[in-house]
């Protein structure tokens, strides 16, 4: 099949790269950019391991071809920490033990990145509701919970 | 502080290290994306793996034909299980104190004769890229000759009933027969009289249960990168929960040595019991050293849930519970049918003991049957069969205590098993602080606040859970480092934060801060065996084989110490990284003083086996308040809190963590997922829209409450802890639901539909 040229921001990086149109931007970033932290674990929409942020908004990017990123600006979980450290959700994370298996964690985290740039102080409901399209077998939610009301706690997000 | 923790404390008797909540030490590469699985993984010249899988539920495989999909442009290779050794049943590899059925293993990866299930693979084929993959399986021309098919136990246990395996007698019958049949076994544990004890009860119960099969639910589906080289080596990157059991299992079914593979293990995106087994090693292994490529099988959801990987078993229990006036349980009989899929040895064995273990009877009688249906074979789930056999124990229970007009807590307090009491299999009782629990409940507020009337019915639930666990295996060793740091290479994979809980307990023995620890997993070349990730077993068997490590290390370095200050060993104290001598102003040195003396003089190298440790039995009991909508059927689950005895919680976070997980999953099953199969055996809800996971909407906070009684004669006095919090969870909600509307919940999941169906029979009796 012909192969077409995308052109987007990545993480602040400017890509131009030669994709399959079959190509989800999840399959971009993940076999074309070798960006591997975001995650595939339905292809559906399902679970939410995929998400990303799209131009500000929050999406799984196994449901959006590769072709309609045209001149976005997309940030994945591999954008976050900076060479002065951790964003405050990862950091959050962290200390709350808010990751196990660590297969939703960079899902969870860009739902949550999502919600702080949109609701500084959310509370527990809009926490849960921001999240809920991201599934996680392992913690319950409960640490990823307290991790990201301590993030409201402590103010200021990036 | 207990005997057992003050044994391996440091000289002022105190834990500096374990018992902290410190973040993983693996947390970082998870929050940022750079944390590996296989999935992953890129290697140049590789190529995509996909497996052909049957459409059919029953039928034997006529013929085969890949030429047409060979010829396509594109294809490196395709398998079949013409590729593979014809293994004899019954061929197995050694696993714990038991084996692992490498046939049953081989036919989970590719069907050999016969499909057993939908979804079973019956070809794979690899190509430049999937698309021409997918565009391959479809060019494979598969034959089948269809047969009926049993997809109930009811059905496969009928007399005209079509047969799966021609040569699976029933075993354990009191008079044998001999006739091919879909019941592999029947177990029975038996003490006293059961008839008896039946008539002579002032009160008799029953609750009869069906349960559906439900899915592990890991969000990372089954992958694995397998590269075969010049000098015939298979290398395998692998998710798995034993790269061990990987390795024997494909070196098995391939037919090769064991010198020619090598396992490595990258991190796992969730097992759960799933990835115990291999689900295509094999076949990856096989393509790569037919194309000469580096191979990625990676499972779609719709595979992982259609028969790609094994679920867990459905299951049909009937318990009978007989008790005295006086309220002490005299009879406890039990039945029950476990679903092993497509392939035989789901043994009921240690569901029949987990079920009746919590409560002393004189009279019981327990049986259980393991049958085959054509669905997918069945594996483990987190304490497998447990959550079923409590759905069913647990209620009778709480049926029987209501029936004796007794609080369901003082009534369990009455007729718990206590240290040394003889349980199912004939076996003391171990020393677990079931009472101190039932204590903890009966003074928390989750038990003691009355509960709030809501504008539906609302109901408070109590059960408790039973989970033995075993030790099998583990292995580590440790270098010291040039600075006179531990090194330890750990042979198990981490499903749960044992590497950290190793840290911690490294740190411990050396008396160091945790930093100053190196720990990782090694692969199958690099470290010695250990056994499957499984059954509660790593952290506490690990943390044995590092104390032992330790230990070794600590005196070799003694020798060296001894030496390069004139002093002998046994005058000498090890403290905080130094070796002392007791007189005042004698001299010291540190284990960086003795490595920068001795470390070219050859390496201290130390192992660390266990084996055979004592069982770390597990214990807990869940509280839960829920409100039930009557018009609707669903349960809201308004608050939970579970306790649990985790003997010592090396990291209390990540402890926590494992239960409050442990309970959502089994909120999961207990009112959301289920495998709903049609007609043809094809399961209708393969996605993870349909097969319903809790979302972080669909559940309270989870409250946990932490007991530490430790278990004589093991280091630290370590406990399982993993996968009791889930056996109460469904019987907890069940209970909540029967004290809120009257309905007794008697089918798994507890969907709105099944709830309703069940008020609306109570409010007609």
């Amino acid at each position: 099949m012909s192969k077409e040229i995308l052109a987007c921001t990545v993480n602040g990086d400017k890509q131009s790269s030669l994709i399959d149109p079959r190509d989800t931007l999840l399959e971009f970033l993940r076999d074309r950019l070798g960006l591997t932290g975001t995650k595939e674990g339905c292809s559906n929409g399902n679970c939410g391991s995929c998400t990303v942020i799209v131009d500000g908004q929050t999406l799984c990017s196994c449901l959006m071809f590769a072709a309609e990123a045209q001149e976005c600006e997309i940030t994945t979980v591999e954008g976050l920490a900076t060479v002065e450290g951790f964003h405050e959700v990862q950091d959050a994370l962290v200390r709350h033990g808010g990751t196990q298996c660590g297969f939703c964690t960079p899902g969870v985290l860009m739902s949550a990145v999502g919600l702080f740039n949109e609701n500084p102080n959310p509370n527990e409901d809009e926490i849960r509701l921001a999240i809920a399209g991201n599934i996680c077998r392992c913690t319950g939610y409960e640490k990823i919970v307290k991790a990201l009301q301590d993030v409201t706690a402590n103010g200021e997000v990036a | 502080m207990p005997e057992e923790f003050i044994q391996h404390a440091n000289p002022k008797g105190s834990l500096e290290t374990i018992g902290k909540r410190l973040p993983r030490i693996d947390a970082g590469k998870r929050v940022t994306g750079e944390a590996i699985y296989p999935a992953d993984m890129h290697l140049p010249g590789m190529a995509i793996a996909k497996l052909k899988r049957s459409p059919h539920a029953h039928a034997k495989i006529l013929s085969i034909d890949t030429t047409k999909a060979l010829a396509l442009d594109g294809v490196l290779a395709v398998v079949t299980a013409e590729d593979f050794p014809d293994l004899e049943p019954g061929t197995s590899v050694p696993m714990g104190q038991g084996s692992c059925d490498v046939w049953m293993v081989g036919q989970i990866n590719m069907a050999r004769h016969k499909v057993l299930w939908v979804g079973q693979p019956v070809a794979a084929v690899a190509a430049v890229d999937k698309h021409i993959a997918e565009q391959a399986l479809e060019l494979i021309e598969v034959h089948y000759e269809v047969l009926d098919a049993v997809f109930t136990m009811e059905d496969a246990q009928a007399e005209t009933a079509p047969i799966l395996h021609d040569s699976i007698r029933t075993s354990g019958l009191d008079a044998p027969i001999n006739k091919p049949s879909n019941i592999c076994s029947r177990t029975i544990f038996e003490r006293g009289d059961c008839d008896t004890g039946v008539t002579s009860s002032h009160a008799v119960t029953e609750v009869s249960v069906s349960i559906d099969t439900a899915h592990q639910g890991y969000i990372e589906p089954q992958a694995v990168v397998a590269k075969y080289d010049r000098e015939g080596l298979t290398t395998m990157w692998v998710s798995t929960q034993g790269h061990f059991t990987a390795e024997l299992v494909t070196a098995k079914i391939l037919g090769i040595p064991q010198s020619k593979i090598r396992v490595i293990p990258l991190e796992i995106g969730g097992g759960f019991g799933g990835k115990v087994f291999v689900h295509g090693e094999p076949v990856a292994a096989k393509l790569s050293e037919k194309s000469s490529k580096p191979i990625k099988l990676v499972f779609s959801r719709e595979e992982v849930l259609q028969g790609g990987s094994g679920p867990t078993a459905a299951m049909q229990a009937k318990v009978t519970v007989g008790a005295n006036s006086d309220g002490r349980i005299n009879t406890l009989i039990a039945k029950v049918h476990v679903d092993a899929g497509g392939l035989p040895n789901m043994s009921p064995a240690i569901i029949l003991q987990v079920l009746a273990a919590l409560y002393q009877t004189p009279n019981l009688f327990l049986e259980g049957y393991d049958v085959v249906t054509n669905k997918p074979r069945t594996e483990a789930y987190r304490a497998p069969g447990g959550i079923q056999a409590a759905f069913a124990m647990e209620q009778a229970i709480d049926q029987m205590s209501e029936k004796l007009d007794m609080d369901p807590l003082n009534f369990r307090k009455k007729n718990f098993a206590v240290t040394g009491s003889i349980m199912p299999a004939g076996t003391p009782f171990p020393c677990i602080g079931v009472q101190e629990i039932a204590e903890a409940i009966a003074k928390h507020p989750c038990w003691t606040t009355p509960l709030e009337p809501g504008e539906m019915p609302r109901g408070r639930g109590l059960a408790f859970g039973y989970w033995r666990g075993t030790s099998m295996t583990s292995a580590c060793h440790v270098t010291i480092s040039g600075d006179g740091r531990p090194m330890f290479t750990l042979g198990s994979v981490d499903i749960s934060g044992s590497s950290t809980a190793m840290a911690q307990v490294a740190a411990e023995q050396f008396q160091m801060p945790l930093q100053d620890v190196y720990v990782a997993t090694g692969d199958s070349k690099s470290v010695g065996y250990t056994d499957i990730a499984a059954a509660s077993r790593v952290t506490r068997t690990m943390a044995s084989a590092v104390v032992d490590a330790s230990q070794k290390a600590l005196d070799e370095l003694k020798i060296r110490a001894a030496t390069l200050i004139q002093r002998m060993p046994s005058e000498l104290t090890y403290d905080h990284g130094s070796f002392r001598t007791a007189d005042v102003g004698g001299p010291s040195i540190s284990s960086a003083e003795v490595m920068q003396s001795t470390l070219t003089q050859g390496a201290i190298v130390c192992h660390g086996i266990s084996t055979d440790l004592p069982f770390g039995v597990e214990v807990g009991a869940h509280v839960c308040d829920v409100e039930v909508d009557e018009d609707t059927g669903q349960i809201t689950v308004l608050r939970y809190t579970a306790f649990q005895d985790v003997g010592l919680a090396i990291n209390p976070a990540a402890v926590e963590g494992q239960i409050e997980g442990s309970v959502v999953q089994g909120l999961g099953w207990a009112i959301t997922e289920g495998f709903d199969y049609g007609d043809d055996g094809r399961l209708r809800n393969a996605s993870l829209l349909d097969y319903r996971i809790p979302t972080a909407l669909d559940v309270p906070s989870i409250e946990t409450v932490l007991l530490q009684k430790p278990v004589p004669g093991v280091p630290y006095g370590l406990r399982g802890v993993g996968e009791v919090p889930i056996v109460p969870v469904a019987a907890c909600v069940a209970n909540a639901v029967y004290r809120a509307t009257g309905a007794r919940m008697t089918q798994m999941p507890m969907t709105p539909e099944r709830v309703l169906t069940a008020i609306q029979a109570n409010k007609t009796n």
